[in-house]
């Protein structure tokens, strides 16, 4: 009991330390032509860590991912650990992770913004690109899946000669629309707030660079026309991405939900993918953010602990909601008392592979619920990042558990099977690991990392005011 | 798939009480239908190809043991999951037979049509066929040679059932009571495999059908299984 | 080459590949001699696209069913049963399915060989005009120092080389094959001739039986003819409308028969003769009959405790052989391949004499007499023969003798000893590589010929063989082989080749009786091999039967064995066969039913005595006998004694082509060269230990372990 007071002590204390307005960003404010420097010191320089590591990124997509692929594809799917029962593994698997990680920038982005949450402000940006970048690498697994890749447009509805058409009852076509979408509208909704900033670089550049900013920024001059466009157009597409983005991880839950597998067909599975792609999503913006963070120049004064704490509440919350959903999900499953889907259930827990189910239940609810409501340790980056990575390995560990595991003990016991993963099949998973990382990399170096007009806006309406004795931070509305 | 009222229905009756295991369909579907083998790598690890195999499940313990055989091979539902998922169309219902097809070359490979058949009778094509020459000599032309990537499974030997009817519309007369028999049926040393037409109530699959032993594998799932099985064994069964 | 094959050039193939091929027949196959033309010239019988087919016979064991095989462009493409072969009405096996697999194998001999014996590499091919004045002057040696070892099937050519060997003063053909002695054909014809007077193999009448207990005969996977009598099961099962037949197996180790039988009674080896003997005097008792006195002399408790049974049980299954109207027990393999074998397959028949069922519907019948297979008494007084340098010529065909032969009996070394060894075989097998001489016989399918005497037939059966496709291969029937080397020996017989020499020897069926006839041969020759053969339609068995004094010998109780280090040894063919099997990948490929194991050996064992003794699945054991030992992966299997383990035969190949060589082990090696009184194998009384060896070796089993015995 003691031991207890004594956090909650130190948590007391910890509220009541007097909190410094100036740690915030928006009440940090520094000269406009300074934050355009940094912006622009941030995306100019690079060191020879950053070479070496976009070098090694660079070889890593093309042996780990395109190489392993392109040896898969000339020898056969034999080189994974699929086998019958279990015909979907590591693949679907990762493919729905990054699907997950997809929705951080859609949901930081589009959703604090529309809630005028203002803490978003300086890693909007970097949310977004990971939604574009996230269903990029997430995208070629539908591809990378297939057994016959070279007609993958089969799939593709076109009117043609041989009067074939596909199958709109299946989801997969949904899934092939649906993030096809998500993919067209995320990266216009990435390129809008990001033309002020082309048009800044534009501006304080030469050569070849100022050229293509040039190009981007599609003649941006700033005139109020312009910013009154801009603004309606962000406010339209960041309400319109929303139903957007849950559409689509919820047509991937259908890719599940609607088959007659046992321990799939259950129809809590759309929010439930939802509130985990939720999750994962936005611990991967913090994993992000601590990244940029401790390796872009004059980032930390973009980013600050209060960002990790903001983040590190949702992820809180969202931890809660995702263990709802689990247990909802077994509950009823186990509630409805069919025979396979007990079987299932009692296997996840003590079948061959439960170490990745229990490993789900740590990384998920026990880490953050552990850790999270410290107000310290959410102001901790470094903590932040490491609780971060451990809830995707638990997002993963639980697609594992859905995808393969579930599989593998179906309603005939002679047909069950374990399943492996393969080199071949953890290569391409790695493969699209550095793909993903390669293109963050390279495109830190050349688009702004902060939406620096959004940070000056933001620093503009936030002032400080002294009613009586006291200094009060006030916000002015700007829509 | 909306019902159609067609004149044919395929189906086959499995008497569990004269099936004896020995897996002569097996091999008998296979050299008909160009199954491939896969070498004692892949059946370890279970890729074995087999569009019928026989589930054996042991009953009882010892010294009351004994191994309950259930030959299970594609179960031809009229109501197939694997049907809707496949976003190619690769899987269909062919209206004339009232049997689900795989279209080979219309197949991309995703897989789906295996996760979400009950009876896992859906085999996929790890790897191209290796049959060295000049054992490639025996293979069915009147049967597709599936490439690597691509899903098959039992299609009731449909290239006899085409057969069939070809030779009775030549011959200008109705298909008879058993004149298309799939490889299996054909092969069955016990006769625990029928196969007929079940639209006509006279024919013998139909008679059997209505044995009072019979069941449906996993009925629950409405699946509608054109494939019908008599129980068998025990002292009075039947 | 390629190894591959992809759907276009299996088109071409198909398509107008064939049609540049030249290799294929421009003339019937049911023509007397074969000519090669190029396929452009479409012979009148065979249409691009239309199927033509054939009726033959299977060998692929010696049960000889009839065969209908589809071929297309000159290739042979499925083979199904002949509906109207009297054996087996229109069913096959797996083997004989995947007969085009021996046909096509990539492995086969394609011409005759020379080679320095025994050594791979050192061979050299040669022709068939330097080969037949070889045979013909190895035919001129002194005639006892001839030696003919065969097949055990029953065909042309045994007919032939008898005849050849009756010419030449030389000792008749022997004819020997693992699977005869698996299956204890020569006890189970001396015990017919020792109780109901006649040497014949019996009948069974396994369709119209009610009750059936069958001692180790496992007659719906390998026994005699397992297509007949797995159709005859199914008939017992369901094919009358009022009872269903019952049947009990007792056997220690469950075959697919035991696993079929309603009751499986796992009696400990050695017991069957007195379990037999206490059922009789139980059934007798039970149908107020006075027990015979070689029942008398047992003690029905006594006995059901020394063979593992609850008496209660012994004495329930004896009332149900007593009641019924149609009883019927099986004597075979496993129990009568014993020492004492061929007084426990007495005692066995002799309960069909108890209920009284000799020639009655459900009952027992002779079938033809004629020894069914050369006892391996003979054979090793053949090895005796070779080791004294008594034999100078060897000529091997249709067996596989250094595979199949118990490896203590020394056949290998023996046959080092014989200083010219000619073999016919159609694939480079074990004892082919032992050989001076490969002369490769065409395969079955490219082949002429016919079998008789039918194991399981219910009556008088020809069956005829004729090629389905030109030889694919420089090969040569051996009967014409045979023939020209006689005829240049100076010693000729009166045919021209095997065509004349076939249609010799059926002309007296012409006028037999048969379902159909001919005014001459030619004509009778070609409905002949439309046919499939020749029989009659009415069923011929011999049902005058009547049970013989022949007097039992005194049991001994089975062997006892030290718990945990001794068990009795199981060794039971699968659907491999005698071995020749292992070379075709679909019956390698095919799960084995109980165990739904493939492409190698294992050892059965009892799940609690392995887990007594500390063996995992997949641990290779060494199992040690007095004669010898093999290693394989251990396979736990509920349904076999515990002090009992079982090994497949089959595998364990040295040679045999890329499908069979260096896969499991050859039990062979654990065999004695023991035998009966009636001079077969006595293998089934042998003690082994096992041994872990600390090795792992997964098997491929297509049943998942976890599923189906909660284990992982």
């Amino acid at each position: 009991m003691a031991a207890e007071t004594k956090l909650f002590g130190k948590l007391k204390t910890a509220e009541q330390e007097h909190e410094d307005p100036k740690e915030q960003l928006m009440f940090d404010p520094r000269p406009r032509e300074e934050l355009n420097r940094m912006v622009m010191e941030m995306m100019t320089t690079t060191t020879k860590k950053f070479w070496l590591w976009a070098i090694g990124l660079g070889v890593g997509v093309v042996v780990l991912l395109f190489g392993a692929w392109g040896y898969m594809i000339s020898t056969g799917m034999w080189v994974t650990g699929l086998r019958r029962p279990i015909f979907w593994g590591v693949f679907i698997v990762t493919f729905v992770f990054w699907i997950g990680i997809s929705h951080a920038g859609t949901f930081v982005s589009a959703i604090l913004r529309v809630f005028k949450a203002e803490f978003r402000r300086p890693f909007t940006r970097a949310a977004e690109l990971m939604t574009t970048f996230g269903l990029a690498a997430g995208a070629l697994y539908p591809l990378i899946h297939l057994g016959r890749v070279w007609v993958f447009y089969f799939m593709i509805p076109y009117p043609n000669a041989r009067w074939l058409w596909v199958n709109f009852r299946s989801p997969l076509v949904w899934d092939l629309l649906a993030i096809t979408t998500y993919l067209l509208s995320s990266t216009i909704y990435l390129y809008l707030p990001l033309v002020p900033d082309l048009a800044m670089a534009r501006d304080r550049t030469t050569g070849i660079r100022h050229s293509a900013y040039k190009i981007l920024a599609l003649g941006w001059r700033g005139t109020e026309a312009e910013w009154f466009r801009l603004r309606k157009a962000i406010q339209i597409f960041a309400f319109a991405i929303i139903p957007v983005m849950f559409s689509v991880h919820t047509i991937v839950a259908w890719d599940f939900a609607v088959s007659q597998v046992a321990g799939w067909h259950s129809t809590i599975f759309g929010p439930y993918f939802i509130i985990g792609a939720i999750l994962s999503g936005v611990s991967a913006v913090v994993t992000i953010l601590y990244i940029l963070r401790s390796t872009l120049k004059h980032m930390d004064y973009f980013l600050r602990p209060e960002h990790f704490d903001a983040l590190g509440k949702l992820i809180l919350v969202f931890s809660m909601a995702w263990a709802y959903f689990f247990f909802n999900d077994y509950l009823l499953g186990w509630y409805g008392g069919e025979a396979a889907v007990r079987q299932i259930l009692t296997l996840h827990a003590t079948g061959p592979a439960a170490w990745v189910w229990y490993l789900m239940l740590i990384c998920n609810m026990a880490v953050p619920w552990l850790t999270l409501w410290n107000r310290k340790i959410r102001r901790t980056p470094w903590l932040m990042f490491i609780i971060t990575l451990t809830i995707n390995v638990g997002m993963f560990a639980e697609r594992y558990t859905i995808v393969p595991l579930t599989l593998g003990h179906q309603r005939t016991p002679f047909d069950w099977g374990v399943y492996t993963p393969q080199p071949v099949e953890i290569s391409i998973v790695l493969g699209t690991f550095c793909l993903f990382t390669f293109l963050y990399l390279i495109t830190s170096r050349l688009i702004p990392m902060v939406p620096v007009w959004e940070v000056q806006e933001g620093q503009v309406a936030h002032t400080l005011r002294k009613i009586g004795k006291a200094e009060v931070p006030t916000v002015t509305e700007l829509d | 798939m909306a019902e159609v009222s067609i004149a044919e229905k395929w189906g086959l009756v499995v008497d569990q009480d004269r099936c004896t295991g020995c897996n002569a369909c097996v091999v008998a579907c296979s050299m008909e239908n160009n199954v491939p083998f896969t070498g004692e790598d892949n059946v370890a690890f279970g890729r074995g190809t087999y569009w019928i195999y026989n589930k054996r499940m042991w009953e009882g313990e010892y010294p009351r043991v004994a191994p309950a055989f259930q030959p299970v091979m594609c179960q031809q539902c009229g109501s197939a999951p694997c049907e809707p998922v496949c976003p190619t169309f690769a899987a269909v219902h062919s209206e004339e037979e009232q049997i689900n097809l795989q279209v080979y070359i219309r197949c991309i490979g995703t897989r789906y049509c295996a996760n979400n058949c009950p009876y896992h009778a859906r085999q996929f094509n790890f790897q191209d066929p290796d049959i060295p020459e000049p054992m490639n000599s025996y293979l069915n032309p009147d049967v597709t040679v599936r490439s690597k990537g691509v899903m098959e499974k039992c299609t009731f030997c449909v290239q006899r059932i085409v057969g069939g009817r070809q030779t009775a519309s030549a011959e200008d007369r109705p298909l008879r009571d058993g004149e298309v028999t799939p490889a299996c049926v054909a092969a069955c040393p016990s006769g625990a495999l029928v196969f007929g037409d079940l639209s006509d109530p006279n024919s013998r699959v139909s008679q059997m059908a209505q044995n009072e032993r019979q069941y449906k594998l996993m009925d629950e799932l409405g699946t509608k299984p054109k494939v019908t099985y008599l129980k068998g064994g025990g002292r009075n069964g039947g | 080459m390629s190894d591959k094959i992809t759907r276009r050039d299996f088109l071409k193939i198909a398509g107008a590949g064939a049609a540049v091929s030249a290799v294929l027949t421009g003339c019937g196959p049911m023509s007397r001699y074969i000519v090669r033309r190029p396929y452009t010239e479409m012979p009148e019988y065979n249409q691009t696209g239309l199927n033509t087919y054939y009726a033959s016979t299977c060998r692929e064991c010696a049960a000889g069913c009839g065969i209908i095989v589809r071929t297309k462009e000159g290739r042979a493409i499925t083979i199904e049963g002949n509906p109207q072969h009297p054996l087996n009405r229109g069913r096959l096996c797996a083997r004989g399915i995947t007969a085009q697999q021996g046909l096509y194998n990539p492995d086969r001999v394609i011409g005759p060989i020379f080679q320095a014996r025994g050594a791979a590499g050192r061979q050299a091919k040669t022709t068939w005009d330097e080969t037949i004045p070889l045979v013909s002057d190895a035919l001129k040696s002194p005639a006892d120092q001839v030696a003919f070892l065969m097949g055990t099937a029953p065909d042309h050519l045994y007919d032939l080389v008898n005849e050849l060997t009756t010419a030449i003063g030389a000792p008749a053909p022997l004819r020997y094959s693992a699977l005869a002695s698996f299956e204890g054909r020569t006890t189970l014809q001396e015990a017919a001739n020792r109780t109901f007077g006649k040497p014949a193999l019996p009948y069974f009448d396994l369709a119209n039986a009610e009750v059936v207990f069958s001692f180790g005969a496992n007659f719906l996977e390998t026994w005699l003819s397992p297509v007949s009598y797995s159709a005859a099961y199914g008939d017992m099962r369901q094919a009358r409308p009022t009872r269903r037949g019952y049947l009990v197996a007792f056997e220690p180790r469950q075959s697919l028969t035991g696993g079929n039988a309603d009751e499986w009674i796992p009696i400990k080896p050695g017991s069957e003769g007195l379990v037999a003997l206490a059922l009789a005097r139980l059934v007798a008792e039970a149908r107020g009959e006075a027990p015979s006195a070689a029942a008398r002399s047992v003690d029905p408790t006594a006995v059901a405790e020394a063979a593992g049974i609850e008496p209660a049980k012994l004495a329930e299954l004896a009332r149900l052989f007593a009641s019924s109207e149609h009883s019927l027990a099986i004597p075979g393999g496993g129990a009568i391949g014993q020492h004492q074998g061929l007084a426990i397959a007495q005692a066995i028949l002799q309960l069909n004499v108890v209920v009284n069922n000799l020639g009655m519907i459900g009952g027992v019948f002779l079938t033809t007499s004629e020894q069914p297979a050369t006892t391996l008494t003979e054979v090793s007084n053949l090895v005796q023969k070779m080791n004294n340098s008594q034999v100078k010529v060897l000529f091997i065909h249709g067996t596989n003798p250094v595979f199949e032969l118990p490896k203590v009996l020394g056949f290998a070394e023996a046959l080092a000893k014989v200083p010219l060894v000619i073999s016919f075989a159609t694939f480079p097998d074990e004892t082919a590589m032992f050989s001076d001489y490969i002369l490769p016989d065409h395969s079955p399918l490219e082949s002429f010929g016919y079998q008789r005497l039918l194991a399981a037939a219910d009556r008088p059966v020809y069956s005829s063989i004729q090629p389905v496709v030109a030889p694919l291969y420089d090969t040569r029937a051996t009967a014409d082989v045979l023939l020209a080397a006689a005829a240049a020996a100076g010693k000729p017989l009166p045919y021209t080749d095997e065509v004349d020499f076939v249609q010799q020897k059926i002309v007296p069926l012409i006028s037999a009786g048969g379902f159909y006839s001919a005014p001459e041969i030619q004509t009778f020759w070609s409905r002949w091999l439309q046919y499939g053969g020749w029989w009659v339609t009415e069923q011929g068995l011999d049902a005058d039967i009547s049970a013989a004094s022949g007097s039992i010998a005194a049991f001994n109780d089975p062997a006892a064995l030290e718990e945990d280090k001794q068990f009795y040894l199981v060794v039971y063919p699968t659907q491999l066969g005698d071995g020749a099997g292992a070379n075709r990948p679909w019956l390698q490929e095919m799960p084995d039913p109980m165990t739904t194991l493939t492409w190698n050996t294992w050892v059965e064992i009892n799940p609690e005595t392995a887990d007594k003794l500390g063996i995992h699945d997949d641990d290779v054991v060494r199992v040690t006998t007095p004669f010898g030992a093999v290693e394989a992966s251990v396979y736990r299997y509920p349904a076999i004694r515990p002090d009992t383990i079982a090994i497949p035969f089959g595998q364990g190949h040295t040679a045999l082509g890329r499908w069979a060589e260096g896969r499991g082990a050859n039990p062979a090696a654990l065999l004695p060269a023991a035998v009966n009184e009636a001079g077969d194998l006595a293998f089934s009384d042998v003690t082994a230990s096992i041994a872990l060896t600390g090795k792992r070796r997964p098997l491929a089993r297509v049943e998942n372990r976890g599923g189906v015995y909660g284990e992982h």
